[in-house]
Formats: structure tokens, C-alpha cells, sequence
């Protein structure tokens, strides 16, 4: 479980590590739409470039990328396979028997693709740069304006950091009970899928009695340190907007003005 | 007046189970005091009847002057900290940095001024280099003392430890017991309920709770001259104060209570004769 590339935060100082988490998503908002929207190659290219910058100034190694995609060539390939069964406008590229391979689904997949690698690209950017707790940060600010309606922004945000917190300490909980019960001669590997969900169960069980009970004393932790749920609070973090902020925020909505020109005029 | 003073303490979690059962006592500031029991004596009871986590059914326990109840467990809980077993179910930030700022953002502390306050309680715990560490790369050890690092950095008066130790090894208990002793040198009220025998006697008073009623109440090395009284609650006794008694047996009368201050006294005697 520790080889997971996928929203792993890379702790290095660079120039997108330094940028405020707000800004990075934000921009990551505005990007996905600028993705999604154009159908002209020069839009992507464009993107492509930005993406490519971002990441090299993010210091993130080109195979941490690569590694992050893998999980997705299965699917790709499925997606061809569909396209050129379905797609049946454009070109006839390439004839065998009675099958015929058209042009327009050819380039679907292709854009497809190319719209997930720059996804993937962009959401592992985020999370490999931003540690969770700031991204926390960052996702309370923006439903700030929800506290109009009493949405406690405060609380859900120091729920979510704190189950954050515990992850680590949950997965390992999890290989302890499962090694006490293969000693007891749970195999969790074998068998029809009755014992699997019965041996799954032993592992359920306990995880989650271990969970509720670390729930309560974490409970008194909080409180004994002077905690008072709805109380104010001053914060230790507190996040400030600099002018690179502003910048990459920019250059991100002039990305997406880009592509919707380029999807009306091109 | 004292600084805790426990009148006439009841608990019980049901009917047939009586936690503590008519428990009276007072603590001056500044002393470091151990409470010693068996499981189910009643110890982690009275802590956090102290704590103001359990509601207290019959008796009164004021401390600082306060009576601790729903309206002032509040105000008592700047002067009070408490440390508990479990290294992990107290580690509520994601870093060393955020979890001492975590009892720092309830007391209203301004961000500007949090940094120095860390830095200055991190040091006097010794994890200066680990500020930016994750709880899932620390021991059990270093854990703990973030913990009392977060709680010193809100100044209690009075820190309880509840069992603190227990779930440390020897390097990590060591540490912690001298932090406390520290503690109780800088005039901070310790109170540690425990399991080690060996710490009771670095404290300066010893409660000693046997089915939830107070069994003794005294300095340590008074508490275990009676050894035969904690032999009948299956108390155990120090190593230094069993070589103690035997000597006594053997009409032999020394002053010191730990083994380095015997074995010098024994060689004195053996010089005069």
C-alpha cells in the first residue's frame, strides 16, 4: 500500500511548492475546463507546454508521471478497442476483410488520451506538491461561502485533517489485525467467496471496534487540551496570496480563454 | 487551601461495579504524586473525574479554588493537562509543529507568536529536529513528550500522566519519567498513575487505591516500610526496598532508598566496626 503514486504528496521545496494551495486549485478548476473544452491540436499543445513548465518547475520526475498513468493503459486500450468497433465517420485509414478502420476513431481515442494524460498530469501536480493538511486549507476556503447557509466549513475542514492524520496509523492497525488472524489460521487469500467475505469479517470486526475506541480518547485528547467544538479558535496556518499566486492563476484562466478561442474560431 | 483537594469522591459505571468508593484526599502545589493500584482500583477514574471527562456522582474535587463541574471545567482546563496511554490517540495534528499548535489555537494564542512558542517547548523536550515529523515516524517515546510538549505549552499548573509509560519501551519510559521528574523540579503539580514501582519513588507522595477506596497516602518510602500491608493487595515492592527490608530483617538499619546510597552507608558501617 505504500507504492501508491497517485496523490502522494513529494516533500522537495520548488517553486509550485511554495505556491498558495488556493491558487493551485483554482487553477486546477480552471485547467480541467480548458482541457475539456477545445477539439483543435493546437489547444493541447498549448496546454501540453504549461503542463510540461508546471511540472518542471515542480521538480517532479518524469517517471513519478509516467508511474502515476499505468493504472490507466488498461482502460485506454479498452477505449480504442470501442472506438474503432463504433466510430464509423471520417476517413477509411485501413481496410481488412470486411472491417474497416476509420480515421475519426482513431483521433477520438487519441484526444480522449491526451485529455486524460494532461488530467492526470495536473492532479498528480497538485497533490504531489500540496501537503494534504494545506489542501485542507485551501477546500475550506472555497466553501466559505457556505457558511451563509450554517454549513460549518471550520469543522469539516479539521475532520477531514484529522482523518487524514490517521490513514497511516488505520493501515497499519489493519496489517497488525491481519497478521493476528492469519495466526489464527484466517486465510484471506483462498477459498469461494463465502469464506472470503467470512474471513474479510475478521478483519472488519475488529478494525472497526480498534477505530471507535481510538475515536473516544482522541475525543478526550482534544477536549482535555481545551478544545470546545463551535468555540473560536485562532489558527496557526494562515494562508497569504502573493503575486505568483495571482500570476498562476492567471496564466491558468488565459489557458482556458485560449481554448474556448480556439474551440469557436479554429 | 490546596491546590486539589478531592472530598468524599464517588463513581460508578453501573450498578454493580464501583469504580471509587468515598475518596478524600488533598495535593499541595508543586508536589509530584503517584497513584499505584491494581487494574480496576479506580486510578484512570479518579484522573478523569479530575479532568472534567467523567461527571463526578457524588462528592466534590476542586482544584485551584474551582469546583469542578460543566461551568468551570473551561477555566479549569487551562491550569490542567493530561497525558494519556496511547501515544497515538493523542497526536491529533498532522505534524509535531501542528500538534502542539493544536492546544494553542483553544487558548487563543495569535499565529505570529505559536512559532516561538513551539520552538521554545519542543526544545525542552528535546525534538527540536523533528518539528516537521509525522506521528507515523516517531517511536512511542517521542510521541508522548510532543504531547507533554503541547501540554506544557499551555502552562497547566498541574499535568496528569495516565500511565503514560505503560505502553513504552525501557529507552521511551526512561525519558519519560525523567521529563516528569524535570517537570516537578520546575515547580509544575505532577500527578502520574502507574504501574512502575521503580517510579514511585522519584515522587514526592504516593496514593496508593485499592477497590476503588484509598488504601495509604504518604511519602514513598514510608508507604513501602509497611511491606507486609501492599503484600496483602499483591502490591509489589521495589527491588531497592526489598534489599531494604532484608537488611532490616537482619537488624541492620539503613537510611537510603535507592541501591547506590545503601551500598555506600553499608560500606561506612563495615569501616567503623
Amino acid at each position: 500500500m505504500n507504492n501508491l503514486v497517485f496523490g502522494k504528496y513529494i516533500p522537495i521545496d520548488s517553486f509550485m511548492h511554495r505556491l498558495d494551495p488556493r491558487a493551485k486549485l483554482i487553477g486546477l478548476f480552471v485547467m480541467i475546463f480548458a482541457i475539456f473544452l477545445p477539439k483543435s491540436w493546437w489547444a493541447f499543445l498549448a496546454i501540453g507546454i504549461l503542463v510540461l513548465l508546471a511540472l518542471i518547475s515542480a521538480k517532479i520526475g518524469i517517471r513519478m508521471i509516467i508511474q502515476s498513468f499505468k493504472p490507466m493503459i488498461m482502460m485506454m486500450i479498452f477505449l480504442l478497442v470501442i472506438n474503432t468497433l463504433t466510430v464509423k465517420t471520417g476517413d477509411v485509414l485501413f481496410t481488412y476483410k470486411s472491417f474497416e478502420l476509420y480515421s475519426d476513431a482513431v483521433f477520438n481515442t487519441l484526444f480522449v488520451i491526451v485529455r486524460l494524460l494532461l488530467m492526470i498530469s495536473l492532479t498528480t501536480l497538485l497533490t504531489a506538491t500540496t501537503k494534504p493538511l494545506d489542501l485542507t486549507l485551501a477546500i475550506e476556503w472555497l466553501l466559505k461561502p457556505l457558511e451563509i447557509i450554517r454549513f460549518p466549513t471550520y469543522e469539516v475542514a479539521l475532520m477531514v485533517s484529522i482523518a487524514l492524520r490517521f490513514i497511516p496509523t488505520i493501515i497499519e492497525e489493519t496489517i497488525r489485525i491481519m497478521n493476528a488472524q492469519k495466526s489464527r489460521g484466517v486465510d484471506f487469500e483462498n477459498g469461494n467467496l463465502s469464506a472470503k467475505i467470512s474471513s474479510i469479517l475478521s478483519l472488519i470486526v475488529p478494525l472497526f471496534s480498534v477505530a471507535f475506541e481510538r475515536a473516544y480518547e482522541l475525543a478526550d485528547a482534544m477536549e482535555a487540551r481545551g478544545y470546545v467544538p463551535g468555540a473560536e479558535r485562532t489558527r496557526y496556518h494562515i494562508l497569504r496570496f502573493h503575486l505568483q499566486d495571482f500570476l498562476y492563476v492567471i496564466i491558468c484562466v488565459l489557458a482556458l480563454a485560449f481554448s474556448i478561442y480556439t474551440r469557436i474560431y479554429l | 487551601m490546596s491546590l486539589i483537594e478531592v472530598k468524599n469522591v464517588s463513581y460508578a459505571y453501573n450498578e454493580n461495579s464501583v469504580a471509587i468508593d468515598d475518596v478524600s484526599f488533598d495535593l499541595e502545589e508543586g508536589t509530584y504524586t503517584t497513584i499505584i493500584g491494581h487494574n480496576g482500583s479506580g486510578k484512570s477514574t479518579l484522573a478523569k473525574m479530575m479532568a472534567g471527562l467523567l461527571e463526578i456522582q457524588k462528592g466534590t474535587i476542586t482544584i485551584n479554588g474551582l469546583q469542578v463541574n460543566v461551568d468551570n471545567i473551561n477555566k479549569i482546563r487551562q491550569d490542567l493537562g493530561i497525558v494519556f496511554q496511547n501515544p497515538d490517540n493523542q497526536f491529533i495534528g498532522s505534524t509535531v509543529r501542528d500538534d502542539i499548535a493544536f492546544g494553542l489555537e483553544n487558548k487563543l494564542v495569535a499565529s505570529e507568536e505559536m512559532e516561538a512558542i513551539i520552538g521554545e517547548y519542543v526544545a525542552k523536550v528535546g525534538l527540536s529536529d523533528y518539528l516537521d515529523y509525522e506521528p507515523q515516524n516517531l517511536s512511542g517515546g517521542q510521541k508522548q513528550r510532543v504531547a507533554i510538549a503541547g501540554i506544557m505549552a499551555m502552562k497547566p499548573k498541574i499535568i496528569i500522566f495516565d500511565e503514560a509509560t505503560s505502553m513504552l519501551d525501557p529507552k521511551g519510559k526512561k525519558e519519560i519519567k525523567q521529563l516528569m521528574s524535570q517537570l516537578s523540579d520546575n515547580h509544575i503539580t505532577v500527578i502520574s498513575i502507574t504501574h512502575d514501582i521503580e517510579e514511585v519513588l522519584q515522587s514526592d507522595e504516593c496514593i496508593v487505591l485499592n477497590k476503588g477506596k484509598l488504601f495509604m497516602k504518604d511519602k514513598p518510602e514510608k508507604v513501602f516500610a509497611d511491606a507486609e500491608k501492599l503484600r496483602k493487595i499483591n502490591l509489589d515492592i521495589p527491588f531497592a526496598m526489598q534489599v531494604k527490608e532484608v537488611f532490616r530483617n537482619h537488624k541492620i538499619k539503613l537510611k537510603a532508598n535507592d541501591l547506590k546510597g545503601m551500598a555506600d552507608e553499608l560500606w561506612q558501617l563495615n569501616s567503623k566496626r
